[in-house]
């Protein structure tokens, strides 16, 4: 006996995967890990709480959302576009990291993370939220109620919330273009 | 001649009515009451103690609490068809409480649905199910709350709409609709059956929610519990052959009002607050009678799920309904719905998805379920909603494919009914 697959083809870091045959009801972070070798995801709660596990889903009309790839099925994937965490620093031809994004420096600049199990997620839901500001910008005095919307479904339970709202804080605060100063 | 000696009689009769109605109401009015003194209620421990019970299971706090302010100091915003009612504060505080209320005021504003200044309530406040209590059983209640800590929270203001916002309206709405007796929603004759009634009827006004109301808002007491979309969630059907209908048993009812988590699925909106506040604090004489009512004497048993068209069934399990169930909800539920003990409700045989009106269904889809603390440390975690990644279509095609899987209903959801839910 054999479990059912379905297919899969999905843009994962610009990269096209697929099709590729998948247990029909695995989870995409079981994709990601075992399929893929994409390992930077980490499966936290698995019930879709602790958003450790998020992906960068890009949707057509150039929005961008996070996805909690433990309860979502590689289903749902299929044909769409995501980033995953070794995604987001920028890379040469050849696929070497070159320059850190500015919400990962900035983490590292705030030692945001401890053990640094969440730190995936949080740099997802960071990169998530300047993407948005670019768009979008808000006024400086909403900086920080709009970073605690942006990560307040994200679990640390090292305690580490602090830094990581000062590392988010600070890149919004110095990148030209993602606040107004009109109030 | 005729036509003028009629307008004449008619003018003069409309004349009369408005005197008689003014009169009715200067006398109401004359009669209430705003100043006076402070009670000081000294009651027995026990009778207190009778009073908290009673008031729990009469679920006062459910309204007479905000979310997040002291209980019973109001402040709950309840929509209706006519305008926003806020509840008020029902702490002894003299000024913005009913500190100067007497346990007759108290009867009054129970029974008859007026105020101690002799304004009408609106029946957002359940005198029309509270009428039934016995006088002992307010008083107690009475000798409850004027223990409690005066809260100096101030009431909000009813925001109605004309000619909603008359009070004196409401004379003429309760001589229309208020009765003494609510009509049995089941049969029976038990004393168990009888204090069932009691306290669904009158202590818990579960009718208040589940039977229809009409176009004035009242209940339509020809189908008593038979289920209405008060708010966004609506209040199933709960008599003995709706609940029959979706598996329910006595046993399974019993769990469910005492853990508010139980085989055919857990509390959520509004039932979740009644299961917390009030039926968990039932005693097991009174759950098991309450229950009793609720399926009568003679229960019916549970009806096994419809068996389904098998190719309606083959349909569904190779459709996109399915896709999406396996994209978006197997993750928790389960690719056979069976959920997670302790932690994911099961969906194959939850009671929701047998029901006939898919409402219900698409509106957690949507919108999805707060986390929520049940009785005995239980708890559920968050379900997401779904409504920005599902399209209408989607929507529509997975609530058939959880209707007829595990709901022994048709498919009959369109892209239309889910648009009319977002």
């Amino acid at each position: 006996m054999s479990l059912p697959t379905r297919k899969l083809t999905v843009t994962i870091n610009g990269r096209r995967r697929g099709p590729m045959d998948v247990p029909e009801g695995m989870m995409m972070i079981d994709v990601l890990h075992e399929m893929l070798d994409l390992t930077g995801s980490r499966l936290g709660c698995g019930i879709g709480i602790c958003h450790a596990c998020v992906v960068i889903w890009d949707r057509d009309d150039q929005t961008s959302e996070e996805v909690q790839t433990c309860i979502t099925g590689a289903d749902f994937f299929d044909g769409k576009r995501i980033r995953t965490i070794e995604g987001i620093a920028q890379k040469n031809d050849k696929d070497e990291i070159v320059a850190l994004s500015p919400v990962q420096q900035a983490f590292l600049d705030n030692y945001s993370f401890q053990c640094g199990y969440c730190t995936p997620g949080f740099v997802n839901a960071a990169t998530v939220l300047i993407e948005r500001l670019k768009r979008a910008p808000v006024p400086r005095a909403q900086v920080e109620a709009t970073v605690a919307a942006a990560l307040e479904n994200h679990i640390c339970r090292c305690t580490g919330y602090v830094r990581y709202y000062q590392a988010v804080r600070d890149v919004i605060l110095a990148t030209p273009g993602l606040t107004r100063d009109d109030a | 001649m005729t036509v003028r000696r009629l307008a004449q009689l008619a003018a003069l009769a409309a004349v009369l009515i408005v005197i008689v109605l003014a009169t009715l109401v200067a006398i109401r009015l004359l009669g209430g009451r705003t100043g006076g003194a402070v009670q000081v209620v000294s009651a027995p421990a026990d009778v207190v103690a009778r009073g908290k019970y009673l008031a729990e299971a009469a679920d006062c706090a459910a309204c007479h609490s905000a979310p997040g302010g002291a209980p019973y100091a109001g402040g709950l915003a309840m929509q209706s068809g006519f305008g926003t009612i806020y509840a008020t504060n029902v702490t002894p505080d003299p000024d913005n409480g009913i500190g100067r209320w007497s346990a007759d005021d108290f009867w009054r504003a129970l029974h008859d649905g007026i105020r101690r200044d002799g304004q009408q309530l609106y029946p957002a406040m359940p005198y029309t199910s509270y009428r039934g209590m016995a006088r002992a059983d307010a008083d107690a209640i009475y000798a409850y709350v004027m223990q409690l800590r005066p809260m100096k929270v101030a009431n909000l203001r009813t925001e109605l709409d004309f000619p909603y916002n008359i009070r004196p309206g409401m004379m003429g709405w309760n001589l229309l609709f208020l009765t003494d007796t609510i009509s049995a929603a089941s049969t029976g004759s038990s004393a168990a059956w009888q204090r069932g009634r009691y306290l669904v009827d009158v202590l818990g006004h579960c009718g208040e929610c589940h039977t229809p109301r009409g176009i004035l808002g009242q209940m339509e007491l020809s189908q008593p519990l038979a289920g209405f979309a008060l708010g966004r969630v609506a209040a199933p059907d709960i008599t003995s052959a709706g609940l029959a209908s979706r598996g329910w048993t006595a046993a399974s009812l019993r769990t469910y009002l005492s853990r508010g988590i139980a085989s055919r699925g857990s509390a959520f909106s509004d039932m979740h607050q009644v299961i917390v506040l009030s039926t968990r604090n039932l005693t097991a004489e009174d759950s098991d009678a309450v229950v009793t009512y609720l399926l009568g004497d003679r229960p019916p048993p549970p009806a096994p799920l419809a068996a389904a068209d098998p190719a309606i069934l083959e349909a569904a399990a190779n459709g996109a309904g399915r896709t999406n169930y396996v994209a978006l909800c197997a993750g928790c539920h389960g690719l056979a719905g069976s959920g997670v003990p302790n932690t994911v409700v099961a969906l194959r045989s939850n009671s929701t998805l047998r029901l006939a009106d898919p409402r219900n269904l698409i509106v957690v889809m949507l919108d999805g379920i707060g986390p929520e603390n049940f009785p005995h440390r239980a708890s559920l975690q968050a379900m997401p909603g779904f409504a920005d990644k599902l399209s209408d279509q989607q929507a529509a095609e997975l609530a058939n494919y959880l209707r007829v899987t595990w709901g022994g209903q048709k498919p009959d959801v369109t892209a239309a009914t889910v648009r009319a839910l977002r």
